[in-house]
């Protein structure tokens, strides 16, 4: 209701890290708990949330961080045994807080029965790195959703779809073009694809192959 | 990704735009408007008044400066208390802060507004202040105080100004600190030189009537002087390496601080002696400094002049502060969910938090009514029991999460903290007596203000209870007892 969240993380290492900076931009209360000195003073210097030092597992630890208060834990270490643990041994204190889980592999819903949602950042990550190769052509913007994409394409010279209206081309159903051509504006039917520029485009993973066929030749 | 990042503003104030913002606060009113208070109270003794209270303040510096370092937010104080304590205390810290902050707001609008008068009549556009008892406003057809009403319009202009347009930074700041403490030391260093203060009279240090006992009530009454290191701990996102500078910026800006009060409390005691400075009342550094500057300076004219625009300078700059200071903890207090939530919203247009500042601005101009000792008395009064908790806030910390990563620890603990709270209650009861026997409207304000929390903190805890479960008339029990 209120804007702002009671998180934890368990483990500041990078992916902790980023996470609790997101966060404090957000503006939501970050507690990590970290049990590596050195790292902990890179939090400190860092400046994003309260540090607690020492191991999440240990209970007195897990108290200290104010579990009792908290809205969301979050196993974020690299362990995804500690992880797991980290957020049952939360559940057992406080039944009503929101637990996630960093995993090492995707495994589906086998976790969900001992957290509330499982993190898998390596393919996150991935993702990026997989728009990174292919250059600024074609982006993956967000992970929010299911499976369906929100990506950014740049339209190619020679494409099918190339300098026509959004009217007069024909996308696969589950493709919704969302911005015009320099993101100023939500796209329209009279929006022109031009060549060159980069439109926003919500996608259904079936017919990624078929709306990059359109755009990108 | 990367599209968060513009959310938190880049570092970029040093370790001397910390200090500035520290000082900035500390030296802007309280050196103007209270000196000439201190000395109707404690005679030549307002000296040690300003020292002594430096002194117990220092203690409660170290406790920011250990929280600020371990609790990485921008809040303040509240923010400190709020990550620590249970809903109602740090309901009622903030509440506390919200108020003390609000009527400084107003008693930095008392002192605007003489001093200003002054500066008016240094150029000889106004009759002198003390004639000056009431001008008639015609529309209205009622005689309203000149003093009343720039001091109204001080704040009116200030929360608008805030409410349409989001807060300076703190580099601004810096200039602003550079400009009042360079005048300050012109004063110093004409009034040390000149013929009046060669003549200097600090004998007897003690006021007749009361000797040392009135030093006590005296420093009640000026703490609010050393309030403002804690705004320091409400930019350190801002501040670069804040695990570091955060300390060092409270002690620093303390320990200047200090000094510049020493030093122009010297030099206008010894100038216009401790009877003419209580005489001169909130315009006490003014009045002291148009007597010893020297005149027919170019464009300036009168030396004097200079002070007196410090003073309109500075009270003005640090009732800005103020209000700032007050929207945020109340917009701090919205967003926790511990005021209306409207409390902690941005306005849609403008992008401030309007309805805190609004709310504030309100209160401040209710307040701008109140004598200029009553505001003094109440401010020093909430930032006392303010700032006892905060020292208890270490202890509860310390106590409830030894592993805490603590950048910064207070030496000797728990001696300082202690201190704190020791020396802080003490004022805060010998402030108690002082009030109930000179000034029972400000303590009758006060508790009526705390009252007034805990009505809102009930009605508040009602209005979630209807809202958050329809079903079940949720336990309102538990929360009834804060009475007392």
């Amino acid at each position: 209701m209120t804007g702002n969240l009671d998180v934890i993380i368990a483990g500041g290492g990078r992916v902790g890290f980023q996470t609790a900076a997101l966060l404090a931009n957000r503006g939501d209360n970050v507690t990590i708990i970290e049990r590596d000195g050195d790292t902990v003073e890179d939090l400190a210097d860092a400046w994003v949330a309260t540090v607690i030092a020492g191991d999440a597992t240990d209970p007195t630890i897990l108290e200290q961080a104010d579990v009792a208060g908290a809205d969301v834990v979050a196993g974020l270490t690299g362990l995804t045994g500690l992880n797991l643990a980290v957020c049952m041994a939360a559940t057992e204190m406080n039944p009503d807080v929101r637990t996630v889980a960093r995993v090492e592999r995707e495994a589906g819903d086998a976790y969900t029965r001992f957290v509330d949602a499982v993190v898998f950042p390596e393919r996150a990550g991935a993702k990026v790195a997989a728009d990174e190769i292919t250059g600024s052509d074609i982006r993956t913007l967000v992970d929010v959703t299911a499976s369906l994409d929100i990506m950014q394409i740049r339209v190619e010279e020679d494409a099918p779809a190339a300098r026509k209206d959004l009217s007069e081309v024909r996308f696969p159903a589950g493709t919704l073009v969302i911005s015009d051509e320099d993101g100023e504006r939500v796209a329209r039917s009279d929006t022109t694809l031009t060549p060159g520029k980069s439109y926003v485009v919500a996608v259904e993973p079936e017919v990624v192959d078929e709306v990059l066929n359109l755009m990108r030749g | 990704m990367s599209g968060h990042d513009n959310r938190s503003p880049e570092a970029e104030l040093g370790l001397l735009d910390a200090t500035m913002i520290g000082m900035g606060a500390m030296i802007g009113a309280g050196i103007f408007v209270l000196t000439g208070l201190a000395a109707e109270i404690a005679g030549p003794a307002a000296l040690l008044v300003f020292v002594l209270n430096g002194v117990v303040t220092a203690f409660t510096g170290l406790s920011y400066a250990e929280l600020a370092s371990a609790i990485p937010k921008s809040g303040g104080g509240y923010a400190f208390v709020r990550e620590i304590f249970d809903d109602l205390p740090s309901f009622l810290m903030g509440w506390m802060l919200w108020f003390a902050y609000m009527i400084a707001g107003a008693l930095y609008a008392l002192g605007f507004a003489p001093n200003f008068l002054e500066l008016l009549h240094v150029y000889e556009l106004v009759p002198p202040p003390e004639q000056i008892g009431s001008i008639a406003v015609p529309v209205v057809d009622a005689g309203v105080s000149a003093g009343f009403g720039l001091a109204f319009g001080a704040v009116l202009l200030l929360v608008a100004l805030n409410a349409a347009s989001t807060a300076a930074s703190g580099s601004v700041e810096t200039i602003f600190t550079a400009t009042k403490v360079s005048i300050l030391v012109v004063f110093v260093a004409f009034g040390a030189t000149s013929p009046m203060f060669s003549g200097a009279e600090f004998q007897p240090l003690f006021s007749a009537g009361s000797g040392p006992s009135a030093v006590l009530p005296a420093m009640g009454l000026t703490f609010i002087a050393f309030e403002g290191y804690d705004l320091i701990t409400t930019v350190t996102e801002e501040v670069e390496n804040p695990r570091q500078n955060i300390p060092k910026a409270i002690f620093a800006s303390l320990a200047v601080t200090i000094l510049v009060y020493v030093t122009v409390v010297t030099v206008a005691i010894g100038t216009l002696g401790a009877q003419g400075l209580a005489e001169a009342g909130e315009a006490g550094i003014a009045e002291a400094a148009t007597e010893f500057m020297p005149t027919g300076l170019p464009i300036i004219q009168n030396g004097g002049a200079l002070i007196v625009f410090g003073a309109v300078f500075s009270t003005l700059t640090a009732l800005n502060a103020v209000v700032i200071a007050s929207s945020r903890v109340a917009f701090s207090m919205g967003r926790e969910g511990q005021l209306l939530p409207r409390f902690g919203q941005l306005h849609h247009r403008y992008g401030t938090p309007f309805v805190a500042i609004l709310a504030s601005g309100v209160v401040m101009l209710g307040s701008v009514a109140l004598p200029t000792q009553s505001a003094g008395n109440m401010s020093s009064l909430f930032f006392l029991l303010s700032f006892i908790v905060v020292n208890g806030a270490v202890i509860k910390l310390r106590r409830e999460r030894p592993s805490m990563n603590r950048p910064y620890e207070v030496p000797y603990y728990p001696i300082p903290p202690l201190m704190g709270i020791g020396l802080n209650l003490l004022l805060t009861v010998v402030l108690v007596v002082f009030l109930v026997r000179t000034d029972p409207m400000a303590l009758v304000l006060s508790v009526g203000w705390m009252l007034l929390g805990g009505v809102a903190y009930v009605a508040l805890d009602r209005v979630r209870a209807m809202q958050g479960a329809d079903t079940e008339p949720t336990s309102t029990t538990m929360t009834s007892q804060e009475r007392d």
